[in-house]
């Protein structure tokens, strides 16, 4: 019973809840959010598929040499891919993972 | 008999306390909710007013389980009598005008007496299906019938006496409100009582979510806890009805004269809702008591005061 | 006579997949057994098979609430196996984080305690203010619940002017909210009626059962692995570890409050006395570190988590072994649960009794080799190895 009062305090106060998807929190620009690619400044060596812990980082070919094709849904989001690209090719961002229906949507790269 | 039937089917019949059910029910969870802090039903409907019919729509959409080793008859019986039970006990208690939909003399006691029935069906049906959490559920609410029955009987009794008729529609026609001096201590013990009845927090013991899963609701699915749910809901109109015509003064209130059949029914709603706000704010402030201590306090402090009231209300009438 | 009743492992309170065997006479439990090897899932064999950088965030994820606890855990074991140094700031800024996970979890443990007891309204308002604690882990560490700060060699992200006055700020208000819950758990009649004298675990049982954490503390055994053992730099860091003697429910209740309390202070005492400098050692993606073993402890939440690690030199562990503070709790809890002389635990107080150990079970399952005859034995981890796991 001790917690009427405060209870009924709330009465009076804006709700809590956010009323997703119509309205959102604002999002801190240090979340660890997707990854971002720049294939200009790649330049192959294998260090972020090699490191990944999740093995979410595929090693495959283009025309200039090789390239990771990053799969965001085993991706854990612990960036350590971006911290040892020796060319900073591998980009941070603080947006939120999209619910998709196709998980090839998925891949960037 | 075309009247008869759409007084009894439509208005102030079934389809009424239905709906009325379903929109006290959409009062308790929205206040609970806005004493949370939370938002509360708000989708379905402006305000969320229709969430309790959808629910019960999308009940009526799910697979029907009968587990086995379940006492098919009962198990099928159970939601049906305990909805048949409740409804013919709101049918006598005014809602929209100062008589019930039925009246006859004594039938505050019959309501009481229904009550009860309503109860052992509670009991019936937790015995019917083989889960141990059922089993157990059942014993609970069988359990706290000892603790809450008596305080409920006398504080009703009690202004039946004082009022010296045993007829709900003569109460709610003289119109008295009876919530200050002695009847205020009546009022309390037929609140709490009634919480108990209704299995609402902090007596919703026999459904402990935490600890036995729902009790004896567990295994009921599909239209069966559909009525179920629709019989808790016809049950809180039905108390706080009786609250209403016992100590609020019915559905009665200041009105130009002729204009009681559309008034009367709003003065109902408000009253009731009133109690109900009650209820949810005890619901949103308190945390859920045991058995044990449960009865310990029945018999320790409501039992005793519901006697004392009882005898001082006859003398005093 | 009396009638088993499974609690799991599916079942709304449980938030992991556990089976508590309850034998019930009436409303009265007479016999408990608890299974946790529901969710086993072989970290430990796969811990084996990552580098040491790889492993940290598999280690992260041992378990969401205690990320913290399992990745300063398991960067001590590494740092000390390999000989790493660590700057100073990174130390305190570790143990910055370690507290505020620490806040976070007990909020999250009252909440759960009030929705055990079926205080809805408690459960809802302590997770609104939950909310702030882990907004403010969003703004230093990146990610609310995995935090993916601590790495070996330090920490990744500095904590800047103004991060640590929203810390401090937001702290404040929060500090008068769990107050106002300290003065709840005192006063309310239900919240006591349903927690006091339950779940009573003795002095001396709970040191013959080896209870860690809350658990032992409110039983009377002043044990912190932060005083005891420190690490980080728990030694510069003022405080006052929590101890009551209740011996109930209610007693690990109130310790819990206090600790959130404890921390809230030492978080602005860190936030205050933080020398600056570097925050993180240059460490490679993959290294080697010498052969041998460690073994580190850290105070998580729950009570004392221990890891230990046997390196034969290659980039990836020999062995890791982790010992979590819930699988110490769980004869403890086994123990609470049995109605024993006049001391009875009613099905009403099985919640109660189970959440007050704070389990935390995915952190548990562990694989636990248990000799039937009762002989006493040790075994060496290379003769294991040798006989009984290919490798």
């Amino acid at each position: 019973m001790a917690l009427v009062f405060d209870v009924i305090t709330n009465l009076f106060r804006k709700r809590a809840t956010v009323l997703y998807p119509e309205e959102r929190k604002e999002e801190p620009g240090t979340f660890r959010g997707v990854l971002g690619f720049e294939r200009s400044l790649c330049i192959g060596c294998g260090l972020c598929w090699r490191v990944c812990p999740a093995s979410a980082i595929e090693a495959s070919r283009d025309e200039k040499g090789a390239r990771p094709v990053f799969h965001l849904d085993r991706c854990i989001y612990c960036y350590l891919c971006v911290e040892v690209c020796p060319r900073k090719a591998i980009k941070a961002s603080s947006r939120r993972a999209p619910a998709v229906e196709d998980k090839r949507k998925l891949e960037v790269g | 008999m075309i009247a008869e039937a759409l007084r009894a089917f439509v208005y102030p019949g079934i389809a009424y306390m239905v709906a009325l059910a379903l929109l006290l029910e959409w009062l308790d969870r929205k206040i609970v909710a806005r004493l949370q802090n939370r938002v509360g039903p708000y989708y379905a409907g402006p305000h969320g007013l229709l969430q309790p019919l959808a629910d019960l729509i999308k009940l009526l959409a799910k697979e029907d389980v009968v587990p086995l080793g379940a006492d098919r008859i009962l198990f099928t019986l159970s939601p049906i009598a305990a909805f048949v039970v409740v409804t013919v006990a709101a049918a006598f208690v005014p809602l929209a005008s100062t008589s019930g939909l039925v009246s006859a003399e004594g039938d505050a006691v019959a309501v009481l007496a229904l009550i009860t029935i309503y109860l052992l069906l509670v009991y019936a049906a937790g015995a019917a299906s083989p889960s141990r959490y059922s089993q157990v559920g059942a014993v609970r609410a069988a359990h706290m019938l000892l603790g809450f029955e008596i305080p409920l009987m006398l504080s009703c009794l009690g202004v039946l006496a004082s009022a010296g008729s045993f007829r709900l529609s003569e109460l709610a026609a003289r119109g008295s409100v009876r919530v200050f001096g002695l009847h205020a201590v009546g009022f309390a013990i037929f609140l709490i009582a009634a919480q108990a009845e209704l299995e609402r927090l902090p007596f919703d013991i026999p459904e402990a979510e935490q600890e036995i899963v729902s009790g004896w609701l567990v295994e009921y699915s599909s239209w069966r806890l559909a009525l179920f749910r629709l019989a808790r809901d016809i049950e809180l109109l039905l108390l706080s009805g009786l609250a209403v015509t016992l100590f609020l003064g019915g559905p009665v209130g200041p009105s130009p004269p002729g204009a009681e059949p559309l008034l009367y029914p709003l003065y109902f709603i408000a009253k009731a809702a009133l109690i109900v706000f009650l209820f949810s704010l005890v619901r949103a402030s308190t945390a859920r008591i045991r058995l044990d201590q449960f009865v310990t306090f029945c018999w320790r402090y409501l039992v005793p005061t519901s006697f004392a009231y009882f005898a001082l209300a006859v003398l005093v009438a | 006579m009396g009638l088993y009743l499974p609690v799991g492992p599916q079942h709304p309170i449980h938030p992991e997949a556990t089976l508590i065997k309850l034998k019930v006479e009436g409303e009265h439990v007479v016999d408990a057994d608890i299974d946790a090897s529901f969710v086993h899932r072989g970290i430990e064999k796969a811990l084996e098979h990552k580098t040491y950088v790889q492993g940290l965030f598999l280690a992260e994820r041992i378990c969401g609430i205690c990320n913290v606890a399992h990745t300063t855990c398991y960067t001590l074991n590494v740092e000390g196996l390999a000989g790493i140094e660590v700057p100073q700031r990174a130390l305190w800024l570790r143990l910055i984080v370690e507290e505020l996970a620490r806040v976070s979890s007990h909020l999250l443990w009252l909440g759960l305690l009030a929705h055990v007891v079926g205080f809805e309204s408690l459960f809802m308002l302590v997770f609104r203010d939950r909310e702030v604690v882990l907004d403010l882990m969003e703004e230093i560490t990146g990610g609310r619940v995995t935090s993916g700060y601590n790495v070996i060699g330090g920490v990744r992200r500095d904590i800047d002017a103004a991060t640590a006055y929203k810390i401090k700020s937001s702290l404040a208000k929060l500090k008068e909210r769990v107050v106002k819950y300290r003065r709840l758990l005192e006063e309310d009649p239900i919240v006591r009626a349903r927690t006091v004298g339950v779940g009573y675990l003795s002095p001396s049982e709970a040191r013959e059962l080896l209870a860690v954490g809350p658990v032992a503390r409110a039983s009377g055994i002043a044990y912190d692995i932060r005083v005891n053992d420190p690490y980080l730099v728990h030694e510069e860091v003022p405080f006052n570890p929590v101890v009551y003697d209740t011996c109930d429910a209610w007693g690990r209740a109130m310790v819990r409050v206090g600790e959130i309390l404890e921390s809230i202070e030492m978080i602005v005492y860190a936030l205050d006395h933080a020398p600056s400098g570097e925050i993180r050692a240059r460490v490679p993606p993959v290294f080697r570190p010498p052969p041998g073993e460690n073994v580190t402890r850290v105070e998580a939440p729950r009570g004392e988590l221990l890891h230990y690690v046997r390196s034969d030199g290659s980039e990836k562990p020999y062995r890791y072994k982790v010992r979590t503070p819930t699988l110490a709790n769980l004869p403890a809890a086994i123990s609470m649960l049995k109605s024993r002389g006049d001391r009875v635990v009613h099905i009403a107080d099985v919640p109660v009794i189970f959440g007050s150990i704070d389990p935390c079970i995915c952190c548990t399952a562990r694989v636990l080799v248990v000799n039937e005859k009762g002989a006493a034995k040790e075994f060496h981890l290379d003769e294991l190895a040798a006989k009984r796991w290919a490798r």
